[in-house]
């Protein structure tokens, strides 16, 4: 938020009758602001049924969790009694579903190409024949990987899989031989690896996306409704207006302007945080309240850059709004969940760091996620502060623009 | 400067200069289509997480557990970064980011190996990216797998032959075919959809700007007051015929030369994108026409439409399975040209498939563009109507 402390010329009245005057000039502007939203009805949906639209839509796109049951094909063409029997073993694997069982494997590489399936297990013919006779049979699958996260997830599953099956075999053998199960194990699987995804253990990604993409999306409509509506002051020409209602001072203008804004976006925030911690039951362990302060830091943050794109682009308002809607959209890729920043090259992981989300998601992280002290994050906690008063350095920029630029289309 | 006669070419004329004389319009028209692909390829340009800084806890401190660890650096996806001497020590280490990841090795490690027992490693995989714990997972359990099989033959099973022990390490061979993206990369898994995506929203951007700015024009009407413009099928067929054909431009420099250039998956042929092209971005056209036409000012257009290209990407399927979008959404997503051509063009250029494997998404396409083509002229029939009826009272 800006706040323009320099303004030396009123030293003739008292810091009482100041402070006065500028909470008289803040209130009129909130109530002409407050005006203005009933007027333009495209303002209300953005502002109220946007974000609440995003919250209903990705709770409930995701409401299963990790997918399960992705559809896949079965090649077997072999087809004997011993195939069948590790069909059935593969049936029973949680993210696979199988909705195609064939002998060709064209047929199943033309639904692939279709879109019918993600994923193709193929048992080549002799698979039986070589392993009875010990000749080390091959089986292979073949995941899409056009559609990354449906490919990884089969992949993971095929591959413990057919380690299973191979592994089935040996235990076989060994029990034959008269081995008890424990002895047959520490042979077969001597080393196992114990993961724990931390923070989230049933690796359940609707909750970390929720968390990324819908205060995300809110962030993009704040960006953007910060420089349409000071930018719709030059488009009416009445910038001059406004600046004297607001006493000839920069701040005051800005802070009556966007107050509304930021009361509004601070209570959906709230109510995304009571939806998805409360409601939902989403991992929180650092208590929500937290995160309702953080969400206030977040708004803050994002009008805060909203404002300062639009102090780049003085009264235009068309190329400032371009300058949020390109940077809002990519800020999504640069909070780094999908495909980490630190996986980019440099210029972008520099870049990463002007995106308010990028630091409220690894708050999120943090606090939420992982329950950690907040002094591991202070340096997003300073940015997001820092991203919130960089427009203040550049008010000059602003009051030349009340004084001096029209509305340029 | 001459006109073209006919209606058609000359409402496409006097929107083919305002687009020109417009700078507003040509961001979103040329500059937007042309640049961001670029930025977004770039982003993704690494393709995937490499030497990823995990820590490892070894309380164990034997050969073993030292060659466990040489493995894993080993390995392209993670690196050792640090070695503590307790949890404690490392998760400190995880919370200041400073590494992703945990191995930790019990102190009983090796004794449970030599007694035949089995032993339990355990990795803590931090989730800020959902790629950190796939990398880490799969470097750990390619290494265990292969010291597992190691450990099978030459200390358990006594196999007198190379042949036996080969059979006794790989009873069943398996073969993992990563079909259409071999290196498993971001970019080409992300960068076609988005590509399709860019098109639809510049599509929708520019068309809106420019009929805020007529509405702004001609005092809340879309139409000049000319007497060019009362035929609705010259007017919708010539307005829809430049952003059309300007866009066929910008759909096959994605197609040829970004996805060229940035060495994404090309296994479409010329006449098979031809034949999704022109039914997408006529449904694309139409469809930014028709949600224009509620457009009052050139600004607003940004407002409705940019937020709407995360959501769209989600609906699509693409990136979260269509086979877990709920019916709801699908349906929702489904008046969208974006859901069907996102699908369609990875299909097509990305996994080779013809027009005749996507005839549901051609055809979905073909019907959105006439929908939204019969839509668009009623629209434009009402405001012929508003028009005369204002001249009348003029």
């Amino acid at each position: 938020m800006s706040n323009d402390s320099s303004n030396p010329k009123k030293s003739s009245l008292s810091l009482q009758q100041r402070i006065r005057r500028s909470g008289t000039a803040i209130w009129k502007i909130f109530r002409r602001e407050l005006r203005a939203f009933s007027r333009r009805p495209i303002f209300l949906m953005i502002m109220f049924v946007a974000p609440l639209g995003f919250l209903w839509m990705f709770t409930s796109l995701m409401q299963s969790g990790l997918p399960t049951k992705l559809p896949a094909a079965l090649v077997d063409e072999d087809d004997t009694h011993v195939t069948r029997q590790l069909t059935r073993i593969l049936g029973a694997m949680e993210e696979t579903h199988f909705v195609l069982q064939t002998k060709s494997f064209t047929e199943a590489r033309k639904a692939m190409q279709r879109g019918e399936i993600y994923g193709i297990f193929r048992i080549p013919k002799g698979t039986t024949e070589a392993a009875l006779t010990q000749r080390q049979p091959v089986i292979s699958f073949y995941t899409n990987d056009s559609y990354y996260i449906a490919a990884s997830l089969l992949m993971k599953d095929m591959r413990k899989m057919s380690e299973m099956a191979g592994l089935a075999m040996t235990r076989e053998t060994m029990r034959a031989r008269g081995y008890r199960d424990d002895q047959i194990m520490g042979t077969i699987q001597p080393i196992v690896i114990e993961s724990h995804p931390l923070g989230n253990p049933h690796l359940n990604y609707s909750v970390v996306l929720s968390n990324l993409i819908v205060p995300g999306l809110v962030m993009l409509v704040i960006m953007l409704t910060t420089s349409y509506s000071l930018g719709n002051e030059w488009k009416r020409g009445r910038q001059r207006k406004l600046y004297n209602m607001a006493g000839r001072q920069t701040w005051v203008a800005v802070v009556g302007k966007l107050l509304p804004q930021t009361m509004l976006y601070t209570l959906i925030f709230w109510l995304i945080d009571l939806v998805f911690y409360s409601y939902l039951q989403f991992p929180c362990q650092c208590g929500i309240s937290r995160m309702m302060l953080w969400g206030v830091l977040a708004v803050l943050a994002s009008q805060g850059l909203g404002l300062l794109l639009f102090e780049a682009f003085p009264g235009m308002m068309r190329m400032a709004m371009s300058a949020c809607s390109l940077l809002g959209v990519m800020q999504f890729s640069l909070a780094g969940f999908s495909f980490p920043v630190s996986a980019m090259d440099r210029p972008f992981q520099w870049l990463s760091n002007i995106f308010p989300l990028h630091h409220y998601f690894l708050i999120y992280v943090n606090q939420a996620l992982n329950g950690y002290s907040i002094s591991y994050a202070w340096t997003n906690v300073a940015a997001l502060v820092g991203i919130a008063l960089l427009p203040w350095l550049f008010s000059f920029r602003l009051t030349d623009a009340f004084l001096n630029k029209d509305y340029k289309a | 400067m001459i006109k073209p006669k006919f209606p058609i070419l000359h409402v496409g004329w006097d929107e083919l200069c305002e687009i020109v004389k417009d700078e507003g319009i040509l961001i979103f028209i040329i500059l937007l289509p042309l640049a961001y692909p670029l930025l977004y390829a770039m982003i993704y340009n690494t393709e995937t997480q490499r030497e990823l800084p995990i820590c490892v806890v070894d309380e164990n401190m034997t050969a073993r557990s030292r060659d466990l660890i040489r493995r894993v650096d080993a390995t392209s996806e993670v690196r050792v970064a640090a070695h503590c001497t307790n949890m404690e020590a490392a998760k400190e280490l995880m919370r200041r980011r400073e590494v992703f990841g945990i191995l930790q090795i019990p102190a009983e490690f090796d004794l449970r190996l030599w007694r035949g027992q089995q032993a339990v490693v355990g990795l803590y995989s931090d989730l800020t990216s959902m790629l950190y714990y796939k990398v880490e997972y799969l470097a750990v359990i390619n290494v265990a797998q292969e010291l597992n099989r190691n450990i099978k033959v030459l200390e358990h099973q006594t196999n007198t032959t190379r042949r036996e022990e080969q059979l006794a390490r790989w009873p069943i061979r398996f073969e993992e075919v990563k079909l259409y993206n071999s290196a498993g990369g971001f970019a080409a898994f992300l960068i076609p959809p988005v590509l399709m995506l860019i098109l639809q929203q510049a599509l929708c951007l520019g068309v809106g700007m420019s009929m805020g700015r007529s509405r702004e024009h001609f005092r809340g009407l879309v139409i000049p007051p000319s007497k060019h413009y009362k035929n609705t099928l010259a007017i919708v067929l010539g307005k829809g015929l430049v952003h059309f054909l300007l866009f066929l431009l910008m759909a096959f420099y994605m197609a040829i030369c970004v996805t060229r250039w940035f060495g994404l998956p090309q296994l479409g042929h010329f006449t098979d994108l031809l034949g999704f092209f022109v039914p997408y971005l006529l449904a694309c056209t139409y469809m930014a026409i028709f949600y224009s036409s509620f457009i009052y000012r050139r600004e607003d257009c940004i407002l409705l439409f940019v937020f709407m290209s995360v959501p769209l990407l989600f609906l699509s399927g693409v990136s979260w399975p269509g086979a877990a979008v709920p019916p709801l959404w699908k349906a929702v997503g489904s008046i969208f040209p974006s859901t069907w051509g996102l699908n369609a063009y990875v299909r097509i250029q990305g996994m080779g498939a013809s027009l005749g494997d996507c005839r549901q998404e051609i055809m979905a396409l073909w019907v959105l563009a006439a929908i939204y083509f019969l839509l668009s002229c009623f629209v434009y029939m009402t405001e012929i109507r508003k028009s005369v009826g204002r001249s009348v009272l003029n």
